[in-house]
């Protein structure tokens, strides 16, 4: 008998009667002001937050945070042209020191934020991969809860890959000291649009 | 005494160490408790958890038949493994279909379960762990000793001493930041001239045939897209029936890990990149016998946040490499002596009972129920972990006649007051080996109340 055959038989030999799937509710944040507590429980994990009137000014915060003409990478449309930023192209990404992309949802709770690959121009690697990140959101789009955001995203549609970054990459494995800066990004810095 | 607590014995003759060792995963579990306090619907949570998970396993066929259209739909390539040994001969072909020598693994429990490494190394495979605990534990040949934190057992200055000597680090370097930044460099270059790409999985989806990683470093990530093949190893129990349910698991689980709000990398694989192949394998690998025992089932809604051992006053004291199993500490405990009776079975008995693992529990398995339970066949089973047979029976007579307590009470002070040393007459038992006995008081409780009476 091939192994799934085996297995499936297996399992319907030993599991347990049918267990009831309880309805999960949307539970959401208590916190008044879902704007604030994403900026602090961001900043409580070693990001830095800046916030714009319009977007600009995205520009100018970019390079103020990095302020050598560092390889910048951008997948954002409105920053195409901009000197000192290459657009985003799947054979062209290698030595990226700076990332810039856009978050589609912002969990207040735990500071995360979406992205799928049609944000990152198909290069998946794209934020690991780059030296530091930059990621643009719009404080429209953020939510209090992690419940919030899965009823937002719904199912996939076309996108093979989708992650929730909180953070620069960040490790503890030696004696449990906090090491910002581990395999991914060094540093993330997000940008709050209105 | 047991294996374990031999091995305990030893760890426990470097006392500053043990205290450094116990006073790290206390930090850990404070942390936790932190970020528990922050969810106010905690309870909630672990309750829905749990319900989700005792309800996929009730419908594992279903949900894993489900998982397998959903995936092949989306263009991944799905493998059943009965076994570890299935499991790794499906790796190596893939390795070789590709002619592949290298690959890139993030961590997973499931191939140290397998002992993947050392087949594939036995095929000439060059594997490296990219995950830095992970790196560290394999550059020195060692198991893991958690299954968050592999090498929560090392200082940093041996870890110094070791890459200078495999990374070629200042010589006397110890500073983490440094240190790590040196493996970045490292397993960088690793990444990149690797042709294949395995990584465990937190989550798999049945609703999207979608594989979940959850990380901290990255390594997961930079090893799946930059190689053209990726490989997800995944235990059938590891299933859960819809995306939404994510929002419970990744809610309770790194709270319960590290005590971070969420890891920072929360990864959802759906299909392969352009050009490449995505390969999930399904491993059973003794699961379903675990299934089919009523008592005990319920230890397969495991999500391995660790916790239970971060608050383990055993574990923390004896050291993860000390249960010479896979996965250590309580959860360990109860997983392991299904596998092997024999070799395991001493380890329910490598526990207090204090409950503090079923307390903190994200998925609400009552560990502690189950280390009883385990004692209890182990015990019928006549193994010699059960403890001392003819002086539990000695205790149990005494105990139930008043007057023969009353007696043996009588001797036992007469005993102690002649010899007050423990090595005298209980140096057989291990209990006594770090406790003293108390001073024996003149008279008994009965016979001061007796006294009492008559006075009055
Ligand atoms: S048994 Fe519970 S506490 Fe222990 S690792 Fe598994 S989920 Fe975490």
């Amino acid at each position: 008998m091939p192994s799934k055959e085996t297995i499936l038989t297996k399992i319907k030999a030993n599991r347990p009667n049918l267990w009831p799937l309880p309805d999960v509710p949307i539970f959401e944040t208590l916190a008044t002001d879902k704007k604030k507590l994403f900026i602090q429980i961001l900043e409580r994990g070693g990001s830095k937050v800046h916030c714009v009137d319009d977007s600009t000014q995205i520009h100018q915060v970019i390079t103020t945070h990095f302020p050598e003409n560092k390889r910048m990478v951008s997948a954002l449309p409105f920053l195409e042209g901009i000197e000192g930023i290459t657009t985003l192209h799947p054979d062209f990404y290698e030595g990226t020191e700076v990332a810039i992309i856009e978050g589609l949802i912002g969990v207040a709770e735990n500071g995360a934020l979406w992205v799928t690959e049609n944000e990152l121009g198909d290069v998946r690697v794209l934020p690991f991969i780059a030296q530091h990140l930059v990621m643009v959101i719009s404080e429209k789009n953020i939510v209090g809860t992690m419940h919030e955001a899965y009823k937002k995203l719904g199912l996939p549609t076309t996108e093979g890959f989708g992650v929730f970054i909180a953070g620069p990459s960040k490790t503890a494995d030696i004696e449990q000291s906090l090491v910002i800066g581990a395999q991914g990004a060094r540093s993330l810095l997000v940008i709050l649009t209105p | 005494m047991t294996p374990h607590a031999q091995k305990a014995a030893i760890f426990n003759k470097d006392e500053v160490r043990t205290d450094w060792h116990d006073a790290s995963l206390w930090m850990v579990r404070k942390k936790r408790d932190f970020a528990v306090s922050e969810i106010p619907e905690w309870e909630f949570l672990r309750e829905f958890a749990s319900d989700i998970k005792m309800h996929t396993l009730s419908k594992l066929d279903d949900y894993l038949e489900l998982f397998e259209k959903a995936a092949i739909q989306n263009g991944a390539t799905v493998h059943w493994a009965e076994d570890a040994k299935e499991h790794n001969d499906i790796v190596l072909t893939i390795l070789n279909k590709h002619q592949a020598k290298k690959m890139v693994k993030s961590k997973s429990m499931l191939t140290e379960e397998c002992h993947l490494n050392e087949f594939l190394e036995r095929h000439n495979i060059e594997v490296i762990d990219s995950d830095l605990g992970e790196r560290i534990i394999q550059m020195l040949n060692e198991p893991p000793s958690h299954i968050v934190m592999p090498a929560i057992h090392l200082k940093k200055e041996e870890i110094g001493e070791l890459f200078h000597r495999e990374l070629h680090t200042e010589k006397g370097a110890t500073d983490p930041q440094y240190l790590t930044e040196a493996a970045r460099h490292h397993l960088r270059e690793k990444f990149h001239t690797a042709q294949v790409a395995l990584t465990g999985v937190n989550f798999g989806i049945a609703e999207t045939g979608e594989v979940v990683v959850c990380t901290n470093e990255g390594n997961a990530d930079m090893g799946v897209h930059l190689t053209p093949v990726q490989i997800h190893s995944m235990g059938i129990e590891k299933l859960i029936p819809r995306r939404s349910d994510l929002a419970v698991f990744t809610r309770l689980l790194a709270r319960s890990a590290t005590g971070q709000p969420v890891t920072v990398f929360t990864s959802h694989h759906r299909n392969p990149k352009p050009a490449g192949e995505m390969h999930i394998i399904l491993v059973d690998n003794g699961r379903t016998e675990q299934l089919g025992k009523p008592d005990f089932r319920s230890s397969l809604k495991c999500i391995r946040c660790g916790a239970c051992m971060n608050t383990c006053p055993i574990y923390r004291r004896s050291g993860g490499h000390s249960y010479e199993t896979t996965i250590p500490g309580p959860i360990g405990s109860i997983l392991t002596p299904g596998i092997d009776l024999k070799k395991h079975g001493q380890l329910p008995f490598a526990s207090t009972l204090c409950g503090s693992c079923t307390d903190v529990c994200p998925v609400k398995i009552d560990i502690h129920t189950q280390l009883y339970k385990w004692r209890q066949i182990v015990s019928e089973a006549g193994l010699p972990e059960a403890g001392n047979k003819t002086m539990m029976s000695i205790m149990g007579n005494g105990l139930a006649s008043p007057t023969f307590f009353h007696r043996l009470g009588n001797i036992g002070r007469k005993l102690l007051r002649l010899f007050p040393g423990k090595e005298r007459f209980l140096s057989f038992t291990v209990w006594t080996k770090d406790r003293d006995l108390p001073k024996a008081p003149v008279e008994s409780f009965r016979e001061w109340y007796a006294k009492q009476a008559k006075d009055a």
